[in-house]
């Protein structure tokens, strides 16, 4: 990590005698690990752990590398990769969601009844359940916000409400609905011809570059200096392999599924919302400091709220796209280790508990984490007991890493 | 009773408050205060803890809403009810518990609430290159030390940090700024340069600046005109335009104790 020395110049060269210079150069060069661990490079260590997962995996059984595995592997996350999206924005406000879950299961229940029992086209019936699940966010948040109540019990009771209107609105007798031959069910088996999924591949990659060489020009033109590796080569590279890579695996098998397609336009939107525009800039502001987001004028509230009706909207998403895998809705649907995974996702992805610190990509990388146990462990035939340990261990560790390098990082005063 | 001089009242005052009056529940936090600010001065004002300096504050920045008294501002009454209603005059605000990010940088924290971005056609994108020279420019005329613009504040020190918030106010080129004491939490070098950067203030910019301290060595260092509070009461006032006023004749107001 070469690179955590980008700023030594925040560390002041004061003329100390010797023995206590080199006390706080140790300690600095410590800091600025850890500083840049728990800031600009924080996907460093998920990735290392990816790649620890998938050697051990393989290891145990070379299917799992297998392009059938992997396009498997990318359905099955993005489900737990949606919700934690929403989970992220949150998350960042210091806030936490635990009725998600419900939330995408209800709305998948909604959107089943409306498109099977009342016949409304898919695309509506889908519209109509992330509207439901934007507004349901949206109620939560007002609660949290208007009376101050702590987002975790007003979550926490939501939850169970939803999971009641799950029973409500599921059909007595069977207790549920199947969406086969809908084009809800649709939605889940389309996957992208290869020129189409190489073209959107080469669209991103481009856009994504020529947006880092706009900022890097008006910064040289404003006399900023700005590395050209560092800042569009480096990044450029690292994007354009792992999508060039991942879109290799997936056409040489059946395409890319066409639910991965959503979830990466979503983390495109979404990332291009939090760290170019102002509302995404305010975001991280809300949670690190409230106080001083709202004397600078920062509608706080309304961010809150906007942020808990995008995790209602997400998760709704997510619930349907679902259900459009598993082919219909049930009493089971949102329950299980749907709510442990997402949360579990946006916390492993390196989005800290405590606030004002995490990234869109987050949900992406800690889905993959989580959903290469899950797969993994499913493939060696894997005892139930087994997965959930693994699971719920790695959650806590997860956000023991977060605790540790919130204390001892640049970010430890924001959370006092 | 302490030495009392007569305010050089300079042309027209920018600020005036007549009789202002807070009160919390049964407390009368100010009972009745007289303070007038002309353009370009620094006015400090000093007080024992519970004096009422706070809430003065908090009144002219609109944070906390006065119970009673006028507020004239370019001779003009005004209603400050809200923290726009002082920013859309003019008036900016440090405050005693520095108010940044520490997530944010150096940048971000200096635009925070009123960044530049393109419009909605061009992407919505914060100017981030143009912020950033801005505030270079900004950091360079105030000779405020910042080490670099784009680490997140966290990991500045004390007087980096106040010194971002004293370059935060002067942003949005304010008539008036207020500061609560603005090097209570530093050390004597680090004070040296939040007074210069004070100073330097008044300067470059002409702003008037009412400064609120428990250092008196500060206050008379940089003041112009200090302005005693005692439990909620102004008891004197001090012309210090010429920085002759001592600091027994200081403590002895504040206390009500006169030097022997
Ligand atoms: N929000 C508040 N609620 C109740 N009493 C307050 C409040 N703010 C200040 N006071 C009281 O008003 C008086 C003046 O306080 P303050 O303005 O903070 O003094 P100073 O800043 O000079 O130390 C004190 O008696 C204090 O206890
Ligand atoms: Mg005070």
């Amino acid at each position: 990590m070469t690179t955590s020395n980008q700023s030594p110049a925040a560390v002041a060269a004061t003329s100390s005698p010797p023995p206590v210079a080199r006390v706080e150069g140790r300690q600095s060069r410590r800091r600025q690990m850890l500083d840049a661990i728990a800031g600009r490079y924080r996907f460093v260590p998920v990735v290392l752990m990816l790649a620890v997962i998938w050697a051990f995996f393989t290891a145990q059984d070379s299917a799992f590398m297998g392009n059938r595995n992997i396009t498997n592997l990318l359905v099955q996350i993005v489900v737990t990769a949606t919700i934690a999206l929403g989970i992220v924005f949150v998350l960042l406000l210091a806030e936490i969601d635990l009725s998600v879950a419900a939330n995408s299961g209800a709305a998948a229940a909604l959107t089943a009844i409306l498109v099977v029992n009342h016949s409304w086209p898919a695309w509506l019936g889908l519209l109509a359940g992330i509207a439901a699940g934007a507004v349901i966010g949206l109620i939560q948040g007002a609660v949290v916000t208007q009376f101050g109540v702590p987002s975790f019990v007003v979550t926490l009771g939501a939850q169970l409400m939803l999971l009641g209107a799950i029973l409500v609105l599921l059909p007595g007798g069977t207790g549920q609905v199947s969406l086969f031959g809908t084009g809800i069910a649709t939605l889940s088996s389309t996957y992208l011809p290869p020129a189409l999924g190489w073209a959107l591949t080469a669209a991103g990659i481009v856009a994504f570059v020529l947006l880092r060489l706009l900022a890097l020009g008006e910064s040289r033109r404003r006399g900023i200096d700005m590395s050209l590796v560092r800042e569009v080569v480096a990044p450029g590279i690292l994007v354009g392999a792992a999508s060039v890579t991942a879109v290799a695996v997936l056409n040489s098998y059946l395409g890319v599924p066409l639910p991965v397609v959503i979830l990466f336009a979503l983390l495109i939107v979404f990332s291009y919302i939090t760290t170019q525009t102002r509302f995404g800039l305010h975001l991280y502001a809300v949670g690190a400091n409230p106080d001083a987001a709202r004397r600078a004028g920062i509608p706080v509230a309304r961010a809150k709220m906007i942020a808990f009706s995008l995790a209602g909207a997400l998760a709704a998403l997510g619930g349907i796209l679902a259900a459009s895998r598993l082919l219909g809705v049930s009493a089971s649907s949102g329950t299980g280790t749907v709510l442990l995974e997402s949360i579990a996702a946006a916390v492993i992805g390196g989005t800290s508990l405590f606030g004002g610190r995490g990234s869109v990509w987050d949900a992406l990388l800690g889905a993959l984490v989580i959903g290469s146990i899950s797969n993994g462990l499913d493939l060696i035939g894997a005892e139930t007991v087994v997965k959930y340990v693994a699971e719920g261990s790695i959650l806590v560790l997860a956000a023991t890493v977060d605790s540790i390098l919130t204390r001892g990082s640049v970010f430890a005063r924001a959370t006092k | 009773m302490s030495k009392e001089t007569a305010a050089v009242t300079t042309a027209a005052p920018l600020l005036e408050l007549r009789q202002v009056v807070k009160l919390f529940g049964g407390v009368h936090a100010l009972e009745g205060i007289d303070l007038t600010v002309g353009p370009g001065e620094i006015v400090a004002v000093v007080g024992d803890n519970g004096a009422g300096k706070s809430t003065l504050m908090k009144i002219i920045s609109g944070l906390q809403p006065a119970d009673g008294g006028e507020i004239r501002f370019d001779g003009k009454t005004v209603e400050l009810r809200r923290p726009v209603d002082s920013t859309a005059l003019g008036i900016e605000t440090v405050y005693q518990d520095l108010a940044l990010c520490d997530n944010l940088d150096t940048v971000q924290n200096l635009f925070l609430g009123r960044e530049e971005t393109s419009s909605l056609l061009r992407g919505a994108r914060l100017r981030r290159a143009d912020m950033e020279h801005r505030a270079q420019e900004t950091i360079r005329r105030l000779g405020a030390k910042i080490p670099s613009l784009r680490t997140p504040v966290g990991r500045l020190s004390g007087g980096q940090r106040q010194s971002i918030a004293v370059c935060r106010s002067t942003l949005s080129n304010p008539r008036l700024v207020l500061m609560d004491e603005p090097t209570a939490a530093l050390g004597v070098e680090q004070s040296t340069g939040v007074l210069d950067l004070i100073r330097r203030l008044r300067t470059e910019h002409g702003c008037a600046i009412v400064l609120i301290s428990h250092a008196l060595r500060d206050v008379l260092e940089v003041a112009d005109r200090i302005v005693v509070l005692r439990l909620g009461n102004k008891v004197a006032e001090f012309d210090n335009s010429d920085r002759t006023t001592s600091s027994d004749q200081l403590v002895a107001a504040i206390t009500g104790i006169s030097a022997p």
